[in-house]
């Protein structure tokens, strides 16, 4: 009796509930184990049908982290992928956006794409100062881009439509006008999830680690047969595709484009999303964009709920609060919500007994 | 087959400060040859002539018989012209295993398309696990390879310049802060890898001791001339080494 059920469990443990690698192969591959593809399609499935569980307002917010995420993963790659930096992600994004917006309706699709295209080819362009520039020289030739662009976005009127800028009639997918945040949702996730699932195994593999030893060390790359013109450039390309894809899904969900959106301080928070994120991992680029988007909606609602006679006042301070949780992350938590987020895995890997 | 690397007539100057002057030599297959001189000789101006991250103002590098002139460190690193550094030039953020991976890409070079990246993946790290195997440094995969004691970093670049299955590796002091019994590690580590992957070993060090007793032949410079090229036994018989680089005994 008993050897019969121990096999059963023990058949049952390596078939199923096995949570250890095996095999190198299987140490390189994503969610190799049954638990990890269980835990894996429970989440897909969570994103599937969020629209059912959430109201509205909620579902906007989602939509929103989910194209900010998408945009910071691009820069991500960028900035702690490749060791690069810019402060024109926003500019990379408002081109995606306008692009976007001369191509709707049931081309949307192609126009979100479209908006990546040129991004990315712009993105080339700007890859090249890095060839000769590193730092902070590097972090002025992308703030010139940036400018540049936001000037193209007021005054090249036949495209951009100005200072109003343009309006988007709403997307379709199958005949089915997306014109609310859960309809589009499922738009976002057709250009995320691809995305993030490259993003991810780029940086296990080959491309990956080209980009990480020009990050760590661009003389030993090159001699460890990393070439350098190529991977910077092709970081700076990737990551505005990624900026052009994320602008020209925020294009639909605002249902808009104004020079507005996509101004310097944009750049800036998405630079904060990485840092406040953690380097390394595509899991900082999403934690990085849940916090710096959703901390002021927390704070707004907090502002609202105090009443309306402060708001003013609170306004302001909120900003400041703002700047203050980033300042206590970069002191106290250097690795970002990843480092956090690893620290509370491992009490509870060897809980109740971590020695 | 002649010499895998040969060096004719190299000069390199600097603003008037002469590095290399018409050096010379030639490295032959499965050698272990040494380059030896007092600071500032030119040695590792010479390693980073030879490795493609300076080019000589006069004179031609040829390696498997080919001039290497114009080529870049990367197209040289292709060919099987493997280098580690002075200091710790090791990528610091990465794990151990990635730093290891990076450099085994050059040992499998020529299917990048032809196989699914999974499989190239699993082939990879089948290899570096073997590198790693072979220097120890398998306990450490996971960790960040800035986080690892010095003397594991000098490893891990070893390991990383190994992975690349050389035919010629380039070490700039890779004995320099070791400790008696990690520099007597490394040396059976790199006599290992010539006896068994058929490397040609090209080191510049500055332990006399060791450059002796393990080299095949050494090459002496001194403010980028030649003083000596040959045997390790001649060295200290030769005057001009004497009185340039061991002092007046």
């Amino acid at each position: 009796m008993y050897p019969l059920a121990k096999r059963l469990t023990d058949a049952f443990s390596h078939r199923y509930a096995r949570a250890v690698r095996e095999t190198y192969g299987e140490d390189e591959a994503y969610a190799s184990t049954p638990l990890g593809r269980l835990a894996l399609g429970v989440f897909l499935a969570l994103l599937l049908l969020l629209p059912l569980l959430l109201g509205p307002y909620p579902m906007y917010v989602a939509t929103l982290v989910a194209i900010g995420a998408l945009s910071a993963l691009g820069l991500h790659l960028l900035v702690g992928g490749a060791g690069q930096i810019s402060l024109g992600h926003a500019a990379f994004m408002g081109v995606g956006a306008y692009a976007a917006s001369h191509l709707t309706g049931p081309l949307a699709p192609l126009g979100i794409l479209l908006g990546g295209g040129i991004a990315a080819l712009l993105g080339l362009v700007l890859g090249l100062p890095s060839l000769r520039i590193k730092g902070v020289y590097l972090a002025i030739a992308t703030l010139a881009f940036q400018f540049l662009a936001d000037y193209a976005f007021k005054n090249w009127e036949a495209v951009t439509g100005g200072i109003r800028g343009r309006t988007l009639p709403p997307a379709e997918l199958l005949g089915l006008p997306l014109d609310t945040p859960e309809r589009l949702w499922y738009l976002v996730l057709l250009f995320a999830l691809p995305l993030f699932f490259y993003g991810k195994r780029l940086l296990a593999t080959r491309a990956g680690r080209a980009f990480m030893a020009v990050r760590d060390n661009d003389l030993s790359a090159r001699v460890a047969g990393v070439d350098l013109v190529r991977v910077k450039l092709f970081a700076f390309a990737l990551s505005a595709f990624y900026a052009g894809v994320a602008g020209g899904l925020l294009a639909q969900l605002y249902k808009a484009v104004t020079p507005e959106y996509f101004p310097l301080s944009v750049s800036i928070q998405y630079l904060a999303m990485v840092i406040v994120g953690g380097a390394g991992t595509v899991l900082g680029a999403v934690l990085g964009a849940f916090f710096v988007l959703l901390i002021p909606e927390v704070l707004n609602s907090f502002v609202g709920a105090l009443g309306p006679q402060y708001a003013a006042t609170l306004a302001a301070w909120r900003n400041v609060a703002f700047g203050l949780l980033i300042l206590v992350f970069l002191i106290l938590e250097p690795l970002g919500l990843v480092g956090l987020w690893g620290r509370i895995r491992n009490y509870f890997r060897t809980w109740p007994l971590p020695y | 087959m002649g010499a895998i690397l040969e060096a004719k007539d190299l000069h390199l100057a600097f603003k008037g400060v002469k590095a290399l002057t018409g050096v010379s030599f030639q490295v032959q297959p499965g050698e272990f040859f040494a380059v030896i001189g007092p600071n500032g000789a030119g040695k590792t101006t010479l390693l980073n002539v030879l490795s493609g991250v300076y080019e000589p103002e006069k004179g031609e590098v040829f390696f498997l018989g080919e001039n290497l002139r114009g080529k870049s460190p990367q197209e040289r690193a292709r060919m099987g012209l493997g280098r580690t550094f002075q200091g710790l030039e090791i990528f610091r953020g990465m794990s151990v295993l990635e730093n290891v991976k990076l450099g085994a890409e050059l040992a499998l070079p020529t299917y990048p398309l032809a196989l699914p990246r999974a499989q190239r993946e699993g082939q990879l790290r089948a290899w570096a696990e073997e590198v790693l195997d072979y220097l120890h440094l398998s306990p450490f995969r996971h960790a960040p390879a800035g986080m690892l004691p010095y003397g594991l970093q000098k490893r891990v670049e070893v390991a990383r310049a190994l992975a690349g299955r050389p035919k010629l590796l380039l070490l700039d002091e890779p004995m320099a802060g070791l400790a008696l019994e990690e520099k007597q590690d490394l040396a059976r580590f790199l006599l290992d890898a010539r006896e068994e992957w058929g490397i040609t070993l090209l080191w510049v060090e500055h332990d006399l001791r060791a450059v002796l007793e393990l080299s095949d032949r050494v090459l002496v410079l001194s403010y980028g001339e030649v003083l000596y090229y040959g045997p390790p036994e001649g060295v200290r018989k030769d005057p001009k080494v004497v009185e340039a680089y061991l002092g007046q005994a």
